[in-house]
């Protein structure tokens, strides 16, 4: 049989290895960075010094992002990320950050705030290994800073202390003028900086102290992704499976060839499974909407779920299913019978599906064949519907996109439909 | 009634059915007759309407009925469903059919046959297109079937039967012979 058909003897050595592709690509996606929101709330320059050494903030800021992406963003919009769960983390660089660093007085914080999900704790010890380098260097640069102090105050000179210049005697000097005012203004000076001693040694220590938030934000199980990814999937399968089914039973019951002497025509009869497929999957997406916003308030999920968003998710659905709907029928028109139409859906729907996952950073060409498959921009338009605080523009180009695919889908279906009378 | 000009059909390299024309006129039975693959099933698909033609036209004047030789329906439908649906398509009224109320699926193939003629004689058609229409009928159901056909020829209407059985053939006003897709 085999021999008599090497069209399928071709997809039955393709397909796995197509299969396998897209898992490698889709496991690859695993490993990729989590995105981690920077915020930059004390507009750090472009270098500084400390303890008479240069630190480059732009090299440590690309240092970090070899592990995470770091996108800068505002603080309302990194807050409002990371409740939906587009970020697993939020870096915040504190007002008077580097005053207090340059200061050496106390510790400044670098806060980090994450989600509780597997991604947040990697970026948790990522950022513990950063600030731990960072303090690394930073020590070296405070010792310095400390050592001259100390010279200072032995050999006597000139010298800068929180802001203050002072000239100082230094105790070689003092040990023959006690009753000099100098030396009286020394003593004072040296009574300073002994009552800083322990906080500057503390700072030297650790200069940078992490300071890790309680976990606030999504579960990466009740993120945005997740629910925009298990929308797309559900309405894409149950649509496509649901139409390719329906028709390929209408021809193997013959019951198109009724049908087509005038009761219906043949595009009604292909309009007629699309528009099952879209109702169906407009529904069952919206009861998986409502099955998340439950998880999502019974779990106490921070920002909760977004119920305003939830109706205007219907018509995005049923477009969705639509869509999907279409690329089943056109795979009924090219199968045999119901059981292979129904088979050939969901061999078709896989890849179509795990393509839709393939992030662009892992395979550039994965994405452009995505953008001509409905699954990518099923899970963009269901998550900017959901989560984006203004979601019409994307809305918009991604429901074109789908309009588009579904045209080019029932037209490909809509010429084949004569196979099934036949 | 009906008349198809220079109809044939291709699947492929196979040819069905070469070029034939063929005309139904008011009052007349005519009975199709030929050995498996002759092409009955073809033409009388083609002039149902329930298969395009690779060539040729075919013209019907008169609301026409057909009954496939393999029963044509919903099987997940019960019968009564499956003529009330058709009915609906059709805009006519769904006849009383005395038919178990079990999805189609589950009849005996006597049963679905009675079920594929009842939705043939849907909406009072004049012309009636009929595939082996009293295979797996009881006697009793035959008599009826050939009742109901004799009477829409004397009433003016006109019916194409295909059939094996010699018998009924005597029946019919004109037979056509098929052979290996040519009329003889």
């Amino acid at each position: 049989m085999l021999r008599r058909s090497p069209l399928l003897l071709a997809v039955l050595v393709s397909y796995p290895l197509l299969i396998a592709l897209l898992l490698a690509l889709v496991a690859g996606y695993a490993n990729a960075k989590p995105r981690v929101a920077f915020v930059d709330d004390d507009n750090l320059p472009e270098t500084v010094e400390i303890g008479g050494r240069t630190f480059h903030i732009e090299r440590t800021i690309h240092r970090v992002s070899d592990d995470v992406v770091l996108v800068p963003l505002d603080r309302d919009e990194a807050e409002q990320q990371l409740r939906n769960g587009k970020v697993v983390a939020i870096v915040r660089v504190p007002a008077g950050f580097i005053a207090q660093l340059k200061a050496m007085q106390r510790s400044p914080q670098v806060e980090l705030e994450t989600t509780r999900g597997l991604l947040a704790s990697r970026v948790t010890q990522q950022m513990q290994a950063l600030v731990y380098s960072l303090n690394r260097e930073l020590q070296d640069a405070f010792i310095d800073a400390n050592l001259e102090y100390v010279d200072l105050i032995l050999h006597g000179g000139q010298g800068t202390f929180l802001g203050r210049r002072f000239d100082v005697l230094g105790l070689e000097r003092a040990e023959n003028r006690v009753r000099d005012p100098e030396v009286r203004e020394f003593i004072e000076v040296a009574q300073l900086a002994l009552d800083q001693t322990d906080d500057a040694l503390e700072a030297t220590a650790n200069p940078i102290e992490l300071k890790i938030n309680p976990a606030g934000g999504r579960t990466w199980a009740l993120s945005a992704q997740v629910q925009a990814h298990a929308l797309a999937l559900v309405t894409t399968f149950l649509a496509a499976v649901l139409a390719a089914a329906a028709l390929a039973a209408e021809r193997d019951e013959r019951v198109i060839q009724r049908l087509a002497r005038g009761l219906a025509s043949l595009g009604e009869v292909l309009g007629s499974k699309v528009a099952l497929a879209a109702l169906v999957a407009g529904l069952l997406g919206l009861g998986v909407a409502v099955a998340f916003g439950v998880a999502v308030e019974v779990a106490g999920v921070e920002g909760g779920e977004p119920w305003s968003r939830v109706p205007v998710l219907f018509p995005a659905l049923l477009l969705a299913g639509g869509v999907a709907g279409a690329l089943g029928a056109l795979v009924a028109t090219l199968a045999r019978d119901a059981r292979s139409a129904t088979l050939v859906a969901v061999l078709v729907v896989l890849p179509v599906v795990f393509i839709g996952i393939v992030p662009r950073e892992a395979a550039p060409a994965a994405g452009w064949v995505s953008d001509a498959l409905p699954f990518a921009h099923e899970v963009r338009l269901f998550d900017a519907l959901l989560y984006e605080t203004s979601p019409w523009r994307t809305a918009l180009v991604e429901a074109a996109w789908l309009v588009a695919i579904g045209v080019v889908l029932v037209a490909g279906a809509r010429a084949l439909m004569r196979r099934l009378t036949a | 009634m009906i008349h198809a000009r220079g109809v044939s059909r291709r699947y492929g390299a196979h040819v069905a059915l070469h070029e034939t024309d063929f005309d139904l006129d008011g009052g007349e039975l005519v009975a199709l007759v030929g050995p498996n693959g002759a092409g009955k099933s073809t033409l009388l698909s083609m002039l149902a309407g329930a298969l395009e033609p690779s060539t040729g036209s075919v013209e019907r004047r008169v609301a026409t009925g057909w009954a496939p030789q393999r029963p044509s329906l919903y099987t997940r439908l019960t019968p009564s469903e499956n003529v009330e649906l058709f009915a609906r398509l059709a805009g006519t009224r769904a006849a009383g059919l005395d038919l178990p109320d079990r999805p189609a699926a589950d009849l005996s193939v006597g049963q679905r046959q009675r079920l594929n003629l009842a939705l043939a004689f849907l909406g009072e058609p004049r012309a009636l297109l009929l595939d082996e229409p009293t295979a797996a009928l009881d006697d009793d159901r035959r008599s009826e079937l050939w009742q109901r056909v004799a009477g829409l020829c004397a009433d003016g209407g006109a019916v194409v039967f295909a059939t094996q059985l010699q018998e009924e053939t005597k029946r019919a006003d004109r037979v056509v012979h098929l052979h290996a897709g040519h009329v003889e």
